[in-house]
């Protein structure tokens, strides 16, 4: 019978034996794809102040010191910012650490040099971490080697929590009893008296239940392991295996993102007050949460500090030191900062890549994310909203809202707002709301009119009541915003105004496929229904859809499918996949910048007019408020030289809000772009174009000093506008009005 | 392998072409206010009303000093064969200077270089509308519409498009 016993107990211990060595041995910590934010490109003549250049590095979490040190810190002196950077990863090479000088004059920088006082002509500060794409077990973790962990670090953690750790043979016996006499004068179980193995163990193996059978098959393969691998493998594999904070569904494993979670930065770079916070947090992850209790996990660090002056780690001055030093968690845990944003870089990678490549093999996954402009977007939204709110007609609901904003040269989505509670992972309404863009429709019906060579901008159309017998026998009868009827306006005035009157005349004239062929063509990605309502815009977007069709027109008539990844970056850092820019042309270049003209004064004259307050007063901006049927959207989509930002507000349940696009999306939007270092729109005019003046309210050619109210808009050269009576112009003369011009113009249609 | 060497052969030409035009010098970024269009018709002055006509930035284009150390960057990756290497180092050069015709007309010829005939042809057609008012860009603009045609068996539009070149650049 007892050696029937013995003999169950050892090949049980032989198959524990066996598992525990071939598991480890193979083992693979599935590494979730880091995420990155677009370096900051560091150039001479950059617009970035040195103030505005430290906040990049605090948010790099760069320490300030009065010496450089090692890589991670800057000094400020006078003119120039030195800056001893870390070594950095980007998806297209890797830059060992160096020491950089900074120039700064007044709001740009002035000279970038190396340690050796040669001028560098451009540099990027390391990506910022911007999150992971975690398994739907929750786990993540960044894997560190033997040479990133702080030589403290292992020390500290042999001192409290497995003293005996080097010497042992996986378990202490006598800590186990001591912790089992405790747990049975308690009547349950309370201590561990677990070595450092035995954690592993339990976090690699085992399940968290505390029973007695657990216990000794804990014990059991931690001898096992203990006796087939080094201590120094071992610490290592506890390092980046031990459970040490939880975010959401995300469970933080390891030190090493366990650094970057609380602290933002690499674990290298921790100091002693940090290494004992993490090493008080073992204990207890919730219990000793920093972020939750933080004069719980204050106490339990200092008495981490005192143990380790007590075992002959620290001096006691440094413990002293340590002692006095904050906590210095960061307020809100890296990688959890943009989740919409996040969303879109998923989304992404899943037309390529399985959700195990991604949640597993360790990618890096570079994106065009820049945080300032993000930072801009969600302040910008969240302070907006508050502020509508207290207008609202629904004062016991939220409004809500979203933002994106791209480069639209690049294509590049630098932005994305998903609702107005940013640092949540839900409902993301940038990519997934659907909603009717009303007047957002209007730039496409004009530049629909200008391409067929019938309109331009001074073209002379009439706003006059519509009716429309739809195929059911019921009536279309639009109205404009205010009710009124306009008569004869010229194009310019109709879109800056947004009549829906004059609009809707304009796209019956084209046609409603023509209207829908352009905003296909643009990037709308379901044909739209093909109903008068359309040219109103009873046409559902996402604010990222309504920034593709945006975008195009930003970008010159030049479409480029709207990205968040630039490339995929292989665990051992080799490029796998890149996103390159791309462009087609989707429009004629003249038409587009005739429209984008007439979208200048849409901001200068139309309803988009409220802005300028609020604008630097010398940026050139183009824009289009959009508000659809009983105001349950506000609208808003502009864009400078540099940014295109789209704004939607609205009700998640489709009340109407009462505001337009112009008093909901436009206070956000102009809070953005003037928080955004942008430059004014300034796109060449083709040469095929002429600038001319036309009246305003009747759309007349004019010069200037004749009339009250004048605009110069572009019209193709060869445009023949009805000047007005008395103001010098004779009978039947083009755009182009002089002979010598015409002329040269003759000579360019010969050339091109 | 001949349309690399070639392509390199170009490059060449348009970064000596570059540097004749005199890099290292930024340009101002045009910020609003100033007169208006550069393109040349005879224009009445600027109206009283609100209506600010649009900045255009100088011509003719140069590579500002951060362009170009990227663009002589990404010549000696192409040179090297890394084409996907050369394209991400010429975005950064586009994210510096998105105005700057030469810079897409660089990204263009990376393009061709890796048997991209479409995409150079677009990204040269976006350096042409970039490029307005400076003949000496939209010639070098021309040459890659032309290279492009010429890689598509294109030879009448390349034809066309070489002469549009040579006008430009005799102007």
């Amino acid at each position: 019978m007892l050696a029937a016993v013995a003999l169950a107990a050892a090949l049980y211990g032989l198959y524990l034996d066996h598992l525990v060595t071939k598991q480890f041995e193979g083992r693979r910590w599935t590494l979730p794809a880091q995420v990155y934010a677009a370096p900051l490109e560091l150039y001479a003549g950059l617009p970035l102040s040195l103030p505005e250049l430290e906040h990049e590095l605090q948010r790099l979490h760069y320490r300030r010191t009065t010496h450089l040190e090692r890589p991670g810190s800057y000094r400020w002196q006078g003119e120039h910012i030195e800056v001893a950077l870390r070594a950095a990863r980007f998806a297209d090479e890797t830059r060992p650490a160096q020491v950089l000088s900074v120039t700064g004059a007044g709001t740009q920088l002035a000279a970038l040099r190396d340690s050796a006082g040669h001028d560098v002509p451009v540099l990027r500060l390391e990506p910022l971490l911007i999150g992971s794409i975690f398994p739907t077990h929750g786990e993540d973790r960044i894997v560190v080697t033997p040479q990133e962990v702080p030589a403290l670090l292992p020390a500290a953690l042999k001192a409290v929590e497995d003293r005996k750790f080097d010497t042992h043979h996986g378990i202490d016996p006598v800590a186990m009893l001591r912790a089992a006499w405790v747990d049975a004068r308690a009547g349950q179980i309370e201590q561990g008296g677990s070595t450092l193995t035995q954690q592993l163990v339990r976090s690699y193996f085992l399940n968290s239940r505390q029973t007695i059978s657990r216990k000794l098959r804990e014990a059991v393969m931690a001898m096992a392991l203990d006796a087939h691998f080094t201590k120094a493998d071992l610490m290592n594999a506890y390092i980046n295996e031990i459970f040490l904070g939880q975010d959401g569904n995300r469970a933080i494993h390891g030190f090493g993102l366990a650094s970057q979670f609380y602290f933002g930065k690499p674990l290298a770079e921790l100091e002693l007050p940090e290494v004992a916070l993490l090493v008080a947090v073992v204990r207890g992850p919730s219990y000793y949460d920093p972020r939750r209790h933080p004069d719980r996990a204050r106490g339990r660090r200092d008495l981490v500090l005192k143990i380790l002056t007590d075992q002959h780690i620290v001096s006691a001055a440094q413990a002293a030191a340590a002692t006095r030093a904050p906590l210095g968690v960061t307020s809100r845990p890296a990688g959890a900062y943009y989740p919409a944003y996040l969303d879109f870089v998923r989304r992404t990678l899943r037309r390529d890549y399985r959700e195990q490549d991604l949640t597993e093999a360790g990618l890096s996954i570079y994106t065009s994310l820049d945080p300032r402009a993000q930072d801009q977007a969600e302040r910008s939204l969240e302070r907006e909203l508050a502020q509508l709110d207290r207008t609202s007609k629904h004062p016991q609901a939220a409004l809500e809202g979203a933002a994106v904003i791209t480069s639209p040269q690049s294509g590049e989505v630098i932005a994305i707002v998903g609702g107005r509670n940013v640092g949540y992972d839900g409902f993301d309404r940038a990519l997934d709301a659907h909603r009717p863009m009303g007047s957002l429709v209007k730039p496409f019906i004009y530049l629909a009119a200008l391409e067929s060579g019938r309109y331009n901008a001074a073209t002379v159309v009439q706003d006059a009541p519509v009716d429309v017998k739809l195929a059911n026998g019921a009536h279309w009868r639009p109205e404009n915003f205010t009710r009124r009827v306009y008569g004869a306006v010229p194009v310019v005035r109709a879109l800056a105004e947004s009549l829906n009157l004059a609009t809707v005349g304009v796209g019956l004239d084209l046609g409603l496929p023509k209207v829908a062929q352009t905003l296909q063509r643009f990037g709308l990605t379901a044909p739209p229904a093909l109903l008068p309502a359309m040219l109103l815009g009873a046409v559902p977007v996402t604010p990222l859809e309504a920034a593709q069709l945006f975008n195009g027109l930003a970008n010159g008539g030049f479409s480029n499918p709207l990205r968040a990844v630039r490339a995929v970056v292989s665990a051992d850092g080799k490029p796998l996949k890149a996103f390159p820019l791309t462009v087609t042309q989707v429009a004629p270049p003249e038409a587009v910048y005739e429209l984008d003209r007439m979208l200048i004064e849409v901001m200068d004259r139309g309803t988009g007019r409220s802005a300028r307050a609020l604008l630097p007063p010398q940026l050139v901006v183009a824009g289009k408020s959009g508000t659809s049927s009983d105001f349950r959207d506000s609208w808003f989509a502009g864009f400078s030289g540099t940014h295109l930002a789209v704004v939607w507000v609205g009700y998640d349940d489709n009340a109407p809000t009462g505001f337009t696009g112009s008093s909901g999306a436009l206070p956000v939007w102009a809070h953005i772009m003037a928080g955004l270092d942008t430059r004014s729109w300034s796109a060449p005019m083709p040469e095929s174009l002429a600038e001319v003046h036309i009246e305003y309210p009747t759309g007349l050619r004019v010069v200037p000093g004749c009339s009250e109210d004048i605009v110069a808009v572009a019209v193709p050269g060869t445009a023949t506008l009805p000047p007005k009576p008395g103001c010098g112009f004779p009978e039947g003369e083009g755009a182009f009005s002089n002979v010598l011009e015409r002329a040269a113009q003759w000579l360019r249609n010969l050339t091109h | 392998m001949g349309g690399r060497a070639l392509s390199t052969v170009l490059l060449a030409a348009v970064l000596s072409a570059c540097a004749m035009s005199g890099s290292g010098e930024s340009r101002p970024a045009g910020q609003g206010g100033s007169a208006g269009s550069a393109s040349g018709t005879a224009q009445p002055p600027p109206p009283t009303a609100p209506a600010r006509p649009p900045a255009v930035p100088p011509r003719p284009f140069r590579l500002g000093a951060a362009t170009s150390a990227l663009v002589a960057q990404a010549h000696a990756q192409a040179n090297g064969g890394d084409y996907g290497q050369a394209a991400a180092t010429l975005e950064r050069a586009v994210r510096i200077e998105p105005d700057n015709p030469l810079v897409w007309i660089e990204l263009g010829r990376v393009q061709l270089g890796s048997n991209n005939a479409a995409q150079a042809d677009a990204l040269a057609r976006k350096a042409l509308t970039l490029g307005t008012g400076d003949a000496s860009a939209q010639a070098f603009a021309w040459r890659l519409i032309a290279d492009a045609a010429r890689a598509r068996g294109r030879t009448a539009d390349a034809y066309d498009a070489d002469r549009r070149a040579q006008e430009l650049s005799a102007r």
